[in-house]
Formats: structure tokens, sequence, C-alpha cells
């Protein structure tokens, strides 16, 4: 499994088509990792591309740190990766809260980002992701995964149901996640967004409640088209073709 | 990334002892031991695997068996009913297939 150092840290690494002229970045969102791209939005993108996907810290394979999930951290992290892999600029993806890293990324480190591409970034002053938090509870996860059960028609066994909530435990409990998230509440309305210069595909799903953030980001940014695709939050995995090819056209025109 | 290129042609019963031992390296062998892996045992339901263990599976035979076999992209033509349904015999199947 490539796990690599990346200062001093082991991070999970994919990648596909490394010959290709042209890197696209894919950024996973929270409490997810880089399969939600690897089986079928990536191979759709590493026709033409080098793809690159990897596991945010605590997730996926990645190694499990206490601190720094606020936004100027994670790009920091994921700019001392694009150097570990001698990247100078790539089209960058993100989902969910990986949408909300890339939107930073792009307006942090202009030069290391071509296109931008934002799946279903929510409004950090939208007080529901902390609320779960918040909440959260062995009752929650098990209500939560028989709703994604309905929306993603995966379900989840008692060996998984264990590993997550070992993930959950660990995130709410013994992370700065909560605390970091909190300070990026006024994101969406600080002047960086507006700043924003790279031309911007937003991809959010017809029926889901972020779309308003969506429809909030594509007032701000400059060069920005906003498509709506048919299904929620879960988009990725409900259309996954259907989101590798507006990326692959958006990313190649 | 270093590959490993299996020369020997495997047969069926190979490839699936083959595939038990990365099953077991994927999730441990603490829940192997509970479990009963046959060639109807599906991926999702069955073994419990969720999408990154499946990820780290895919990595094992891309590493075992190098370009002969496109696993990953044989996976990527799956529809979600497929992938969710997947079992061990059709893999097995499929690597026999390719070799």
């Amino acid at each position: 499994m490539p796990v690599i150092n990346v200062e001093t840290r082991a991070v999970h690494v994919q990648e596909l088509n490394k010959g290709a002229a042209e890197t696209v970045l894919l950024v996973h969102g929270m409490f997810s990792n880089l399969s939600i791209y690897y089986f079928n939005i990536a191979p759709i993108l590493a026709k033409h591309f080098h793809v690159v996907m990897y596991d945010l810290k605590s997730h996926g394979m990645s190694e499990k740190i206490a601190d720094g999930y606020d936004l100027n951290s994670m790009t920091d992290d994921l700019s001392a990766l694009l150097d570990q892999l001698e990247l100078s600029s790539v089209h960058l993806a993100g989902y969910s809260f990986g949408g909300l890293i890339s939107l930073k990324m792009a307006a942090r480190f202009p030069d290391k980002v071509k296109k931008l591409a934002v799946i279903e970034a929510p409004d950090p002053n939208d007080d529901k992701t902390r609320d779960i938090i918040d909440e959260y509870s062995r009752e929650f996860l098990e209500y939560y995964v028989q709703n994604f059960a309905d929306t993603t028609k995966s379900k989840m066994g008692k060996r998984q149901m264990e590993k997550n909530h070992r993930m959950y435990e660990y995130l709410f409990h013994e992370t700065s996640i909560k605390s970091d998230m909190i300070r990026e509440r006024d994101f969406f309305s600080a002047a960086e967004i507006d700043g924003i210069s790279q031309e911007t595909l937003l991809l959010y799903g017809a029926s889901s409640n972020c779309l308003d953030a969506g429809k909030q980001l594509k007032k701000k940014i400059k060069r920005v088209e906003l498509m709506e695709v048919d299904g929620d939050h879960n988009v990725p995995i409900q259309q996954p073709v259907s989101i590798g090819n507006l990326m692959e056209t958006f990313f190649k025109n | 990334m270093d590959t490993i290129t299996s020369t020997t042609k495997l047969n069926s019963s190979e490839i699936f002892d083959l595939m038990k031992q990365f099953i077991t390296e994927v999730i441990g062998e603490e829940f192997v031991e509970e479990m009963d892996i046959t060639m109807e045992s599906s991926f999702t339901k069955d073994l419990e695997m969720d999408s990154i263990e499946i990820v780290s599976f895919s990595e094992k035979i891309k590493i075992h068996f190098g370009e002969q076999i496109d696993f990953t992209g044989w996976l990527s033509n799956m529809d979600l009913d497929e992938l969710i349904n997947l079992n061990l015999g059709t893999i097995v199947n499929y690597i026999e297939e390719c070799q």
C-alpha cells in the first residue's frame, strides 16, 4: 500500500496514469476516504490525466493526528504533499469538507491550482455539521447508517459499525476537529473567496441540503459555473459517472 | 510503485487461497477466524469489507499480478449493485481468465 512520509506524517496516496502531462488531485470529505473516487471517478479522469488521491489525516489509511483540522493546516498539508510529489500545479477537485479545502487551497496557493472543481462543499456557518459532533452517540451512528444506506444502497455490518464508531470517537473526542471547524464559521464570507481567480466548476446534488451553499459560492467566485446533478449530498456515490464525466470535460477544455 | 509480477499460472484453488490470504492481511486474522470464507462469500455483505479495504485488496492484486490484471479497471466498469454483490468466486474466475 503506497503510504509516503510527508513532513514526518504517514499519508496514504494512490496515483493513476502517472505518465500523463497534467494532474488532477482529488480531496475527499470528512469521515470518508479516497475510495470515494478510486473505483469510478478517478478511472474516468485517468483516461486523460495523472490522478492523485490521498487520505486526509486520521482518515482512511493515513496516520492519526490530534490537531490541525482548520483550513490553513489542511491546505498546508496539501501543499506539502504537492511538493513531496514534485507537482508544481494541478487541477484540484474536492468533495464536501474536501471542497472547502480545495477552495482554501485555490485562495492561498493560486500558483499551485489550475482549475478548481468543488463538489457539495457545505457552508461552514451551517450548524448542522457541528451539531452532529455535539449529538454524536452510537445510536446516532446507527440512525445515520440506516439513512446513508437508503441513499447509497450500502449496508454496514457489525465490524464496519465498530470500525466507524472508533473513527468517530477518535475524531470527535481526541482531536481538535470540532474547535477547528468552529474557527472556519465565516469562511464563505471571507474576502479570499471573492479573490479566487481560477476557473471554477461547482457540482451540487439537485436535492441536496447543501445546494444553497453552491448558490452562495456562485455569487462570489468570478469565473464560475454551477451545475446541479440528480441526487443529494451523496451525489459522488449516487452519480459517479456523471460527476466523473463533468469533471473530465471541465478539466480538458 | 514496485510490482512483483507472478509468472506462474495459478489454478482456481490456488487463486482462492491467495485471495483468502489477501483478505486476511487486509481485515485482520482475528476477524477472518470467525468467518467461513468460500467462493460464494460476498465482499460487502459476508466479509463486511468497506471500500478502503477493497482499495487495499486491489493494491495487493496489482502488486502480485502486475500489468497482466487490470483489477481496478474491471471493478470500475461495475455499477453499485454489482460491486455490492461481488463475490470471491467471480474474482477468482476473472483472475484465472486474465492469466
